[in-house]
């Protein structure tokens, strides 16, 4: 059997090497945060992390971009523009990701 | 494009000069804010329209210096907020519902009811929009500024579900401000109110996490914020731990303070009494709100007032107990000796087997159980969240979860759980965590997502992919902490999650 796409190929490189534990259909794990899914930040529908992106970083942006979770993660688009500067890899880059909220603006 | 509102060059000089007075309050926000907001009939355009409290006015203008590039000193956006707050605040009894936004409070959970709950709450606290009043058109215009600021809320779950905007604008707005009109009764009153001086002695209690239960009293000077505040706190073991720093009370009641404890910087976010004799909030480390307590207060002399005992509860046998309170001479106690002292009433205890020992005077009542069996053990809180943090100077440190365990015993009917439990008090328990499940376990979530500390303080463990586990994912986990004590034992869940990049005071 040949594989028809990059994904199959890692699939049957994973059974090659026994890694087929970490090989999951989207419908089972949230690998990205699919509209059909819609995890939370900090759980999932269900209360727990089963479901949420992990590591967060590997699609960070695809999310926080948008302001898919507006009151936790900054967004690009509107409201926190530079954000992401000199983090263009969030797996990589991930300890340039600072809050944003001033430290000084206390009442 | 950088806004530059007019007057702001004025405004900065005088910050500079130090020494100068700060411009009257109103001439400040004149020239600050009107370079974008208009005069109107009775003040300027959106800000006339709103209450809010002192954390939500400075939300506010934080969000003006972050998307409109309003420039502004720390000292004149901390006046700004002062005369708002003071001249466009919440009563005490607007803001009590939501202290626990206020108070940062780790382990408060909400429950509203829809379509409030999956239009408002699913970003934000709930509190975040009940602890603001505005008039109709505020409110709709509040929906508004939903959309443009955060476009993606229409087509998120629970908002492509729906006509989100429709429903925004007419069953929100309205619900808003029916809910929390501009104009209550509650304000009126209050702004009429005579204020009382908050400058004295208090007498307080409350716990230093990684310390203890603690009492002290604190003594506020000055007539204006920023007051003066110093004393100590007292430790279950006796330790002192001097206390100094800054107050800033806001609309008559609420007081902000910044002290640091014993070469640690904490906040303290309190309520002041209507009557000005108690305070009543909670106290958290400065750098880590999650590490905190409430925190109760009584003034020096304000009649008799027991506000609790520092233990809470002892085990059997020689004990000294501080009763903490005011006005607490000749404190007739079931059992041991009393003698008055600065912070109430110490009670040298010779306790045997299970008990409780009560105590009274002027009206005041009060009571400590002493122990040699709890028939249950209880965690608080039940349920929490830590995060994972730190690694980089950049990102959030990690946020850590306080657990205590707490004696019961069974009470009249004999079963454990149920509404007649007594509780007896905070006991030493062992603490440890365990997969909360079979995924947990599978992902070793243990290993991965932090320690847990013999004084109850769980550790979130390093922020970023980790490549030790399967997908590289974060050291997240789903943990169950325990606590053993006396044979006996008790759980609650934490949640190990990731940070927090945008966290404001009300969150």
């Amino acid at each position: 059997m040949k594989p028809l796409n990059q994904k199959a190929e890692r699939v049957q490189l994973a059974a090659a090497e026994g890694q087929m534990e970490e090989v999951r259909a989207m419908q089972t794990v949230t690998a990205g945060c699919a509209t059909t899914f819609d995890p939370g930040w900090e759980v999932d529908p269900f209360g727990g992390l089963a479901a949420l992106c992990q590591p967060m970083e590997a699609d960070l942006y695809g999310c926080s971009d948008p302001c898919w979770w507006p009151a936790q993660v900054p967004d690009i688009m509107v409201n926190h523009q530079s954000w992401d500067e000199g983090a263009p890899n969030a797996a990589k880059d991930w300890r340039a990701l600072g809050a944003t909220y001033p430290t000084d603006a206390e009442t | 494009m950088q806004l530059r509102p007019r007057g702001l060059t004025a405004a900065l000089l005088i910050s500079a000069a130090g020494a100068m007075p700060a411009m009257a309050s109103e001439e400040l926000l004149q020239n600050i804010c009107s370079a974008c907001h208009m005069a109107e009939e009775n003040g300027l355009s959106r800000i006339s329209g709103q209450r809010k409290s002192p954390e939500g006015w400075m939300m506010t203008i934080v969000r003006m210096q972050q998307a409109h590039g309003l420039e502004i000193s720390a000292e004149d956006r901390r006046a700004i907020v002062q005369h708002l707050a003071d001249t466009q605040g919440l009563a005490p009894a607007e803001a009590a519902p939501f202290r626990y936004a206020l108070e940062k409070d780790p382990n408060a959970q909400e429950s509203f009811d829809e379509p409030f709950a999956s239009m408002c709450a699913r970003c934000h606290t709930g509190a975040r929009g009940l602890l603001q009043n505005r008039t109709a058109e505020e409110w709709e215009l509040h929906m508004d500024f939903h959309v443009g600021h955060f476009p993606t809320i229409e087509y998120q779950a629970l908002g492509r579900d729906r006509e989100w905007y429709k429903i925004a604008r007419t069953e929100i707005a309205s619900f808003l401000a029916e809910q929390n009109p501009l104009e209550t009764a509650a304000w009126t009153d209050w702004k009429a109110a005579q204020k009382q001086p908050v400058a004295g002695d208090w007498v307080v209690m409350t716990d230093l996490p990684g310390i203890g239960e603690a009492y002290g009293k604190l003594t506020v000077t000055g007539d204006a914020s920023p007051y003066q505040v110093s004393g100590e706190f007292v430790a279950t073991d006796g330790t002192a731990h001097p206390a100094s720093g800054q107050m800033n009370l806001y609309t008559g009641y609420e007081w902000r303070a910044n002290l640091d404890i014993g070469g640690t910087a904490y906040r303290q976010v309190l309520a002041l009494s209507e009557d000005g004799n108690s305070l009543q909030g909670r106290q958290f480390d400065r750098s880590n709100d999650a590490l905190g307590a409430p925190l109760s207060g009584v003034r020096d002399g304000a009649g008799s007032v027991i506000l609790g005992t520092v233990p809470s509860a002892v085990p059997a046998g020689e004990a000294q107990v501080q009763v903490v309170g005011t006005g607490l001479d000749g404190l007739d106690s079931s059992s041991g000796e009393t003698a008055a002292n600065t912070y109430g009433a110490a009670l040298a205890l010779a306790s045997e087997g299970n008990g409780v020992v009560t105590f009274s005077t002027g009206g005041a009542e009060g009571q400590i159980a002493h122990y040699t069996s709890v028939d249950s053990l209880k965690v608080e809180p039940e349920f929490t969240i830590a995060r994972v943090g730190g690694g980089s100077e950049e990102g959030p440190a990690a946020v850590p979860a306080y657990f205590n365990a707490v004696g019961m015993w069974n009470g009249p009917d004999g079963k454990a759980g149920t509404e007649d439990d007594v509780r007896i008090g905070r006991v030493e328990a062992q603490w440890t965590v365990a997969n909360a499940h079979e995924h947990a376990a599978h992902m070793k979530d243990t290993e991965f997502a932090g320690k847990m500390q013999a004084n109850g303080i769980f550790a979130p463990a390093v922020a970023g992919p980790n490549p030790d586990r399967p997908f590289s994912a974060n050291n997240a986990g789903e943990l169950t902490v325990q606590a053993e004590a006396m044979g006996q034992q008790a759980e609650a869940m934490l949640i190990v999650t990731v940070q927090r990049f945008i966290d404001p005071p009300i969150r």
